[in-house]
């Protein structure tokens, strides 16, 4: 398990990180997530000693991070990092390398990964002159050449199309099955809602929320209301209680009202006065908690 | 043992991507061939001597002609390989003139008064025309002082050495030349080297931050590794590419026979190698510390400006260390790590410097060396990862851990 706690770290009077606190277990995916300018990037570089907290700690397994330890993080910076001029094999033979693989080893995964990523074609070719969405490719490659027990990818998703999204994603699952410790960073969250078993909001260098999606959803005080009927609403929605604010797109009566509320009334009242199109009750979605966590 | 491992993957990387590039192979190759063409070309087309057919109308030109062949064989080393100059006689100036310009004769003396030329050249008159005119001056003392015996006694007076010379210490004249030449070639050599292995430091570690790379790099190397690496790396194929140039060089003078080589000595070749390394790691290591400072290879050069006037006026200490070896320049400048590569070895070459002196001068530099390895390695650390504008040395220096 990785451990953040309590990260401290200033730029002059700029505070990127303000007790940052959280967890990534092994076999489970976390989705890491906060405006721009939170203290995503740099609380990610902690975990590599890139960056010196001023105060805090990050540990592994229970014991305090050291650079043996970083051997078996795997890691996909923010900014994309190769070698523009080197092969593509090559470079991923070397990025094994340094993580403490064999000659052999670091030669025979990097084939692996260029199957798997589809760009067995290319192994040769010098890295400047593939598509950026294949340098991605490559540059997740290196991040999980060597078999590591964490990944921590910085915005990985990222400019990629959707078929590489769900490259991706694919591959970040397997790894999380396979058991390892998978934190990333994202804007796009409905597929962080998809993708991850945990999340951590972070706002002002601060955890502002995280824990289980799912549980998460159905602790908020909130829930989404739709409906679309065929006849009169004005008057059953005037007997909901709870209401926090009500909107009509397209027709469509768009709700968000307590978690408290019994909805079941209202169903039965629009089924009593004209055929019901469309109903939905719904958790708030993971936008949504973000927007109120950051507000 | 984990440390030595990474700096040689990262050693070995540099060594096969920038010695398999194409800018690598082309310079070495390039310079190769300027090296030896500069060696052999001249020997080729200058080599052997050459017989100057020099055209003659009227009374008083074979004499000079003849006087300027005397002297050519007089001055030259080995006779057999003098220039010689022989008479062509014409019955007039105009088809005298008409046969220099077709190039039949080199040039034209008119009743032992007048030469005529071709076109002047860019250093002015050819050799022929400077040869002539003095042997016409000889010629024309000659005949004066043949009839006053005073006055050739004045002339032989000023045109020798009176004083007899012998010169204590150092080696004979002939090795003593040789010395000078091959600390020279050195010197000159060294500088090019610190400047351009230089330049591949600063460029290298630039591009590193340009691209980022150095990120994923950081995340598992310790910036020693990588600076070390480089280090190792670049030096390595720097000696390649310089051993390279001295066979090749060497090779040619040998082949040519464009310098009597009677030995090699042994212990200026030890002294420039090691000094070498010296001047290639204490110039490198700054070299890679300013590449950390910038993040576009725009402003690489202008962040190791400085450092590049200092390698300039360490090589021009040396210039003092040649004509004055033990003067103060000289010495001080042995004792300076910045210009001690480079005038250590003049001064081993024209043999005035002590073996006590040679150890001190190395063990200053290789201490600075030492403090160095920690500060700008300090400042490498600290610079790599601050993007934007230019890093100063200082605010690098602090933010590394």
């Amino acid at each position: 398990m990785l451990e953040i706690i309590d990260l401290h770290k200033r730029y002059g009077d700029v505070v990127a990180l303000d007790g940052c606190t959280f967890e990534v277990r092994p076999g489970r995916m976390l989705g890491f997530l906060g405006p721009n300018g939170a203290g995503k990037t740099t609380a990610m570089r902690s975990i590599f000693g890139l960056v010196r907290p001023d105060a805090g700690e990050v540990r592994w397994k229970g014991e305090p991070v050291i650079p043996e330890t970083r051997l078996r993080f795997g890691y996909m910076p923010e900014q994309r990092g190769l070698y523009p001029k080197m092969k593509v094999h090559d470079q991923l033979v070397y990025m094994g390398r340094i993580h403490g693989m064999t000659k052999k080893d670091a030669a025979a995964a990097a084939d692996h990964w260029l199957e798997v990523l589809g760009l067995t074609e290319r192994r040769n070719s010098p890295t400047e002159t593939l598509s950026h969405g294949n340098q991605q490719r490559v540059q997740l490659a290196a991040a999980l050449i060597h078999d590591a027990e964490l990944l921590v990818l910085d915005e990985p998703l990222s400019g990629l199309d959707p078929i590489g999204v769900d490259t991706m994603a694919e591959i970040l699952r397997s790894q999380a099955r396979a058991g390892k410790a998978v934190v990333f960073s994202s804007h796009q969250l409905d597929l962080v809602e998809d993708l991850c078993d945990d999340v951590a909001i972070i706002n002002r260098g601060r955890i502002v929320v995280s824990g289980n999606v799912k549980q998460l959803k159905d602790a908020a005080p909130i829930r989404h209301l739709e409906l679309e009927i065929d006849g009169p609403v004005d008057e059953i929605l005037s007997s909901l209680d709870g209401v926090r604010s009500a909107e009509v797109v397209d027709g469509r009566h768009v709700i968000v009202v307590d978690a408290t509320t019994d909805v079941r009334q209202v169903l039965a009242e629009a089924e009593r006065s004209g055929v019901v199109r469309h109903f939905v009750y719904s958790t708030p979605s993971l936008t949504d908690l973000f927007r109120e966590a950051v507000a | 043992m984990r440390g030595l491992r990474a700096v040689g993957l990262v050693a070995l990387r540099e060594i096969k991507e920038r010695g398999r590039s194409r800018a690598y192979i082309l310079s070495t190759i390039l310079t190769l061939v300027l090296l030896g063409g500069a060696i052999v070309v001249p020997q080729a087309i200058g080599g052997g001597a050459t017989t100057y057919t020099i055209g003659v109308v009227g009374e008083g030109g074979a004499e000079i002609v003849e006087t300027a062949d005397s002297l050519s064989v007089g001055s030259a080393e080995d006779p057999d390989e003098a220039d010689r100059y022989e008479v062509q006689v014409f019955e007039d100036v105009a088809s005298a003139e008409a046969a220099l310009e077709a190039g039949e004769v080199e040039a034209v003396i008119v009743d032992g008064q007048e030469l005529i030329a071709g076109p002047v050249g860019a250093f002015g008159g050819s050799v022929v025309e400077r040869y002539l005119q003095e042997a016409a001056g000889t010629r024309r003392v000659q005949e004066m002082v043949a009839s006053n015996e005073e006055a050739a006694e004045v002339i032989e007076l000023l045109s020798s050495s009176p004083l007899e010379t012998r010169r204590v210490g150092g080696a004979d004249e002939e090795e003593q030349a040789l010395r000078s030449l091959a600390a020279f070639a050195g010197l000159v050599l060294m500088y090019i080297a610190i400047l351009t292995y230089g330049a591949w430091m600063l460029s290298g570690v630039t591009e590193e931050k340009t691209n980022r790379v150095v990120e994923v790099l950081l995340s598992t190397l310790r910036p020693w590794h990588i600076l070390g690496g480089k280090l190792l790396g670049i030096g390595a194929l720097g000696i390649i590419q310089m051993t390279l140039l001295i066979a090749v060089g060497g090779a040619a003078v040998v082949l040519t026979g464009a310098f009597e080589v009677p030995s090699v000595p042994i212990d200026l070749l030890v002294a420039l190698i090691g000094w070498f390394v010296l001047g290639f790691l204490l110039y490198a290591i700054i070299y890679g510390a300013a590449g950390s400072l910038v993040s576009r290879m725009e402003d690489a050069q202008s962040a190791a400006a400085p450092l590049t006037i200092v390698a300039l006026v360490g090589y021009f200490f040396s210039f003092a260390a040649l004509n004055d070896p033990t003067g103060n320049v000289a010495v001080i400048g042995t004792y300076i790590p910045f210009s001690a590569p480079y005038v250590a070895p003049i001064r081993l070459a024209i043999g005035e410097i002590s073996a006590w002196e040679m150890a001190l001068a190395v063990v200053i530099t290789a201490a600075s060396i030492a403090v160095l390895v920690l500060l700008a390695g300090r400042v490498y650390a600290g610079g790599l990862l601050r993007y934007g504008g230019r890093v100063k040395w200082l605010e690098a220096f602090r933010s590394a851990e």
